[in-house]
């Protein structure tokens, strides 16, 4: 068995196929002909170019811009005249293309991967894709026709490249095993969007294989096997039918109401983070957006994002969801997210410092700019406003006070926008916890961030290893705090919801029906599990189970309880 | 030849989108157009060479054009490092 990063879920066995690299030494050799060899130069440099683009564009439409953008960089490098004109200049003194071609985009690799920064190590992976790709054309080496392999194919290639990527045919590859690339890589993303299992950065997999052998990839522990001996292929293949049926099971749940066992309606919301992830809201068939986290705008950008890229932005979101609600989260930064142009001071506790609604209360004049883009956004849907890490009363109201200013200004300026829009809270840290029936006469909702509250409420650092074992939202005095939270809203009459990864969690689920938690607001590829684990819960099961759970002593105690009493999905 | 000496106020400094900003206004323009940092001199025209110079946030550069429309060409390069090259 080979251990790697659990990519991207789901059982795969298949028939192996090695990507092999390929072989792309050259015979330098001297020239005589300068005109023609520039003429091949620039025929492979265009056909390179015809070739991008068509994968740019195809990978833009399957799979997305930020994908395609790679590809497009590639474009714009090759086209520059420090490229082709330096190749020229080296033919010129009698160097053949290939020669040409390494010696440029080696150089520009070498300065580009020598310098400490990370940005500019991918620029000389991008580089060396070019190089590689060019090298290809000239030496005539065709590649490997992903887009042709048999189905059941199990890819095993050092990396895939973008250009693998785009001819990959979902219903022919059954698994993917890469030597490098973690859970972010191109790879990874485009397996996922694929649904294709995957594990990447298994050391030295390529030459463990042979085309044809059996591999058993599983996607979601990051294991695989290859010519697996005994049992282990029947009892794979069992899972991957388990796997796929409970997938069919769930697909039951699509356009249903998310209900309780005994009929208690629930909202089941997503998480989003770009306008874009909307879509995969409605596609996994999210009743609206638990949170919108807005910094996405802020980050991928060097300035302060305009009143109208917001708007634009916010208004994609909204009107996709068609109605459904969206809860957009203003800005979140500081503590561990850093926006460089907006020059933060290093702080000794950034966790506990100068950020989320403490940093946009005292910049009100690019805040007013979010919630009147925000607030324009809510003519096209149902748009609500929450507020990160409120502590003290005082911040809810200031900030419905911008808004209530910002709304007269719109009502002038004769610009269409939701008088009614709410103001919530998410709720994340201890004090908020403790005050949040106070909190609750000025909020129109609250959102529990669990992530936050645990953190804050338990005191600790989760990416400290020393102290991670603290950090659990099953924590009898984190599930206190939640209980607390949720009784204050139901008390003061307004709904509340979740927006941490415990809301999806199947251990907690019961713990909140008992609760009286409205929304759930999960990652979208969750919507169906949630929806299928609330509904084997009957209100009271719950109670009798979160009363028994709130009387126990330890952390261990208690999920050991909840595992033992879970549901089978 | 006209020069002025400026200031690199983005961010990210002169990465890809900076730079391709910066290399397709400036190829229009007859005129050679370096970036001088650091001692060495770089060709405006070209995003490679812009991103190989490795220009940080805050980093003091002069831009050198030279050639018929040498006074447009400076103008224009000295807006776009001013307004943060587009961004």
């Amino acid at each position: 068995m080979y251990e790697g990063i659990a990519a991207s879920r789901g059982i795969g066995i298949g028939a192996v196929c090695r990507i092999e690299e390929h072989d792309l030494t050259f015979d330098m050799h001297q020239v005589e002909d300068v005109a023609a060899e520039k003429q091949r130069l620039h025929d492979a440099v265009k056909r390179f170019k015809e070739e991008t683009t068509e994968m740019a564009e195809d990978v833009r439409k399957r799979i997305g811009p930020k994908e395609a953008a790679i590809l497009e960089g590639h474009l714009e490098m090759i086209s520059d005249p420090a490229m082709v004109g330096e190749m020229d200049k080296m033919i010129d003194s009698r160097q053949c293309a290939e020669a040409a071609a390494t010696a440029v985009c080696d150089m520009f690799i070498n300065m580009f991967s020598s310098m400490s920064d990370e940005l500019m190590n991918q620029r000389a992976a991008d580089v060396r894709d070019i190089k590689t790709s060019i090298l290809k054309l000239l030496l005539g080496i065709e590649d490997i026709d992903i887009s042709k392999v048999a189905p059941g194919t199990v890819l095993v290639a050092r990396d895939l490249t973008p250009s693998m990527t785009s001819q990959i045919v979902k219903e022919n590859v059954a698994g993917i095993i890469t030597e490098i690339g973690g859970k972010t890589s191109h790879s990874a993303i485009l397996a996922r969007a694929l649904e294709i299992p995957a594990v990447l950065s298994v050391p030295g997999i390529l030459d463990q294989v042979h085309d044809k052998d059996t591999a058993i990839i599983d996607g979601t522990e990051g294991q695989v096997f290859i010519n697996p001996e005994g049992d282990v292929l029947s009892t794979y293949i069992r899972k991957r039918e388990d796997y796929i049926r409970k997938q069919g099971e769930l697909r039951k749940f699509y356009g249903k109401d998310t209900v309780t066992a005994d009929g208690k309606k629930l909202e089941l919301f997503c998480n989003i983070g770009t306008p874009k992830d909307a879509k995969k809201a409605m596609e996994c068939d999210g009743e609206g957006i638990g949170l919108f986290r807005s910094e996405f705008l802020f980050m991928n950008s060097s300035h302060l994002p305009s009143e109208d890229e917001q708007f634009e932005a916010y208004k994609e979101a909204v009107e996709t969801m068609q109605g459904r609600a969206v809860i957009i989260r203003t800005l979140d930064i500081g503590g561990d997210k850093d926006i460089p142009y907006l020059h933060l001071k290093k702080e000794d506790n950034p966790f506990l410092g100068f950020r989320a609604v403490r940093y946009c209360l005292k910049n009100a004049d690019a805040y007013k700019v979010q919630l009147r883009a925000i607030m324009r956004a809510s003519a096209f849907g149902k748009v609500k406003i929450m507020l990160p890490l409120v502590t003290v009363v005082d911040e809810i109201r200031a900030a419905k006070a911008l808004v209530a200013d910002i709304a007269k200004d719109l009502e002038a300026e004769d610009i269409d926008f939701d008088r009614n829009i709410e103001v919530g809270c998410m709720i994340e840290t201890a004090s908020a916890s403790l005050i949040a029936d106070k909190l609750a006469k000025e909020s129109a909702f609250f959102s529990i961030g669990t992530n936050d509250l645990t953190q804050y409420t338990m005191s600790v650092d989760r990416g400290n290893p020393h102290v991670a074992y603290l950090y659990s939202a099953f924590q009898p005095s984190v599930l206190r705090s939640i209980r607390n939270i949720i009784k204050a809203a139901n008390e003061a009459g307004i709904p509340v919801g979740m927006c941490g990864e415990a809301a999806a969690d199947p251990l907690m689920i019961p713990l909140l029906i008992a609760f009286g938690l409205d929304e759930y607001s999960v990652n979208p590829v969750l919507v169906l599990t949630a929806r299928c684990i609330i509904s084997k819960w009957s209100v009271e099961e719950a109670k009798a189970l979160a009363d028994k759970v709130m009387e126990l002593d330890t952390e261990k105690e208690i999920v050991d309880l909840l595992k033992a009493s879970a549901k089978e999905l | 030849m006209v020069s002025a000496k400026l200031k690199i106020v983005n961010g990210e400094g002169l990465h890809m989108r900076p730079a391709s900003v910066m290399s397709k206004a400036m190829t229009p323009f007859q005129s050679s157009i370096k970036i001088k940092f650091n001692g060495k001199e770089y060709d405006a025209k070209s995003v490679m060479m812009l991103m190989s110079a490795c220009i940080k946030q805050g980093a003091e550069i002069e831009v050198v054009c030279d050639g018929p429309d040498e006074k447009d060409a400076l103008k224009a390069a000295t807006d776009l490092i001013n307004n943060g090259l587009g961004d």
